[in-house]
């Protein structure tokens, strides 16, 4: 079930390399700040960013590193304003303190991981920093998905007041592809009242000073423990709230693939190409991976024989599917590490040739069911 | 040419410095502002020249179902025979193959496609600008194809130009002219599958 921001149908097609779309995507969305330190494949989108941004009344900034990068973003979002940092995953470890940070005191802020390979996972999806919070991950399998993610994320970090991820990677980040730009049609949120303006006497908007929500003596706030807990309450709500997923031939199917992202669109290929030879194979691709459709993979796992995770990593993702999975014994990984010999980009095995044999191989073999 | 549902899939090979990625975004934008959906997916090493450099492009009427990293290709281009070992990979029998036959054998390129030899390399220096040579393979492709029109390749070729290269534009327009021409002699050669 894709659930994403409407793109206007009349907009013209522009060829655009993913970064520029994504930066263009951001301003429309009235993205109106933005800072992050260069790292491939992320460093076309900080130089769009760059380019863009001061036309569209903005501010982007080449930060010093990362973290100091994060928390300028969480210094703008603290303020209201639209705000937006990234890197690729060894830089967004670096961002873990903050990202906790914001997330526990409840500052919206989009973060692009525009990973080399899909080795951050569970980066992003199990809270890399403490306490009690997960962040929002969408996964686009394409460009022109990445454009609605931006623009979804914006709006579902402002709503929830929590940092939120979009998981790119080399293939979103710099293939050019005919997409339609148009600001988003989105549900009106409400406002940030709870934004600094600078105003001092006491009112509370002149500086972020985050107490763990202790208040003042004569405005005491919920305390440690009430706060803790509102917010992970919050996070239990977001995660039955957003789960987003897409599957084809799930009931119909002897043995089902599983796979996000850009290798979710190589599935999606190998699959149809497999089904019109008469093969009796589907797929399931969460489009959230936190929070994980589980529900929806049990239900589109029930009369599986095989279930096949197919990621660019040792087995991340595997772990979630296996939670939710209707018969943990149907499982095999088809998936692995495949770097390319850059250090910047996916390796062989994310190819269709490939997959198509790992996934005939994997049909070859006796079901347990 | 396109039917509403067939996507066209190009390879193009070749080693940095000889215009591989320029032609490709040519292509691809030309097929854009035609009002088609176009993908361009590039690889290429850290070396400005020299080393191996390839493009895709896809070009289709609807959204496209092709991969950034093509599962197969119905044509491709072959600049340069140094990285040219792609085609039996991923050409599927019976595509497009041209070849830059100044520097690439046609007999050799493969068998089971419909091969043409274009001297792309010594029509560029006749021309008197050597650099040329990719526009040269890029309007012959286009003339056999007829994926867009001549006039769409020549204005998206001067779209691209950054404004200290439009020296360029009128050489580029001309290598585009030449390529369109000596296609039109051109005879494909190889067996063509059922």
């Amino acid at each position: 079930m894709s659930a994403t921001a409407p793109v206007a149908e009349m907009a013209p097609l522009e060829l655009l390399e993913g970064s520029t779309a994504i930066a263009r995507a951001a301003i429309l969305s009235n993205c109106r700040f933005f800072a992050g330190y260069p790292m491939s494949p992320f460093t076309g989108l900080l130089e769009n960013m760059a380019k863009l941004m001061p036309a569209a009344g903005g501010v982007c900034i080449n930060a010093e590193s990362e973290i100091e990068g994060v928390n300028m973003v969480i210094g703008a979002a603290s303020t209201g304003a639209r705000a937006a940092t990234g890197s690729c995953g060894q830089g967004i470890a670096l961002m873990q303190e903050a990202v906790a940070e914001a997330a526990l005191n409840e500052t919206p802020l989009v973060i692009f991981n525009m990973a080399r390979n899909q080795q951050d996972y569970f980066q992003c999806t199990r809270g890399g920093g403490w306490g009690d919070y997960r962040t929002l991950t969408l996964a686009p399998k394409d460009v022109p998905e990445a454009v609605e993610h931006t623009q979804l994320l914006f709006h579902l970090a402002d709503k929830y007041r929590a940092p939120v991820i979009l998981y790119g990677d080399p293939l979103i980040a710099q293939t050019r592809v005919g997409v339609r730009l148009a600001a988003p049609d989105l549900e009106p949120l409400a406002p940030k009242d709870w934004a600094l303006d600078g105003t001092m006497g006491g009112t509370g908007k002149s500086r972020q000073v985050w107490t763990w929500a202790m208040g003042k003596v004569t405005d005491p706030g919920l305390g440690p423990d009430g706060h803790w807990r509102a917010v992970a309450d919050k996070f239990e709500m977001i995660a039955a709230a957003e789960q987003r997923w897409e599957s084809a031939y799930a009931d119909e199917a002897e043995t089902l693939v599983i796979a996000f992202g850009s290798a979710a669109k190589f599935t999606e290929y190998v699959v149809d190409e497999l089904r019109a030879e008469g093969h009796s194979v589907g797929w399931f691709r969460p489009i959230t991976l936190w929070p994980f459709p589980g529900a929806a993979l049990a239900q589109a796992t029930r009369s599986s024989r095989r279930v096949l995770v197919y990621e660019l990593n040792a087995g991340q993702m595997l772990d979630d599917v296996r939670q939710f999975v209707h018969d943990r014994d149907t499982v095999r990984f088809i998936g692995g590490v495949s770097i390319h010999e850059s250090g910047l980009s996916y390796g062989p095995l994310l190819d269709a040739p490939v997959l198509r044999d790992r996934i005939l191989a994997a049909m070859a073999q006796p079901t347990e069911r | 040419m396109l039917d509403s549902t067939s996507e066209h899939e190009l390879l193009i090979l070749g080693i940095g410095g000889q215009g591989i990625q320029l032609i490709g975004k040519t292509l691809a934008q030309a097929a854009t502002s035609s009002g088609r959906h176009a993908m361009l997916a590039a690889e290429y090493g850290g070396e400005m020249r020299g080393g191996p450099s390839q493009a895709t492009v896809v070009i289709g009427e609807r959204p496209l179902r092709s991969l950034p990293i093509l599962a197969s290709a119905g044509s491709a281009i072959v600049m340069h025979d140094r990285f040219c070992g792609v085609v039996p990979e991923r050409l599927r029998a019976g595509g497009l193959l041209v070849v830059n036959s100044s520097i690439v054998d046609p007999a050799a390129a493969g068998d089971g496609y419909r091969v043409g030899g274009l001297p792309a390399t010594d029509i560029a220096r006749e021309l008197g600008k050597p650099q040329t040579a990719g526009f040269i393979m890029l309007g012959a492709f286009n003339a056999l194809t007829g994926l867009v029109t001549h006039e769409q390749l020549v204005d998206a070729m001067r779209s691209l130009l950054p404004p200290y290269r439009i020296e360029h534009a009128d050489s580029n327009a001309a290598a585009l002219l030449a390529g369109s021409d000596a296609a039109r002699d051109l005879e494909l050669s190889g067996t063509v599958a059922a």
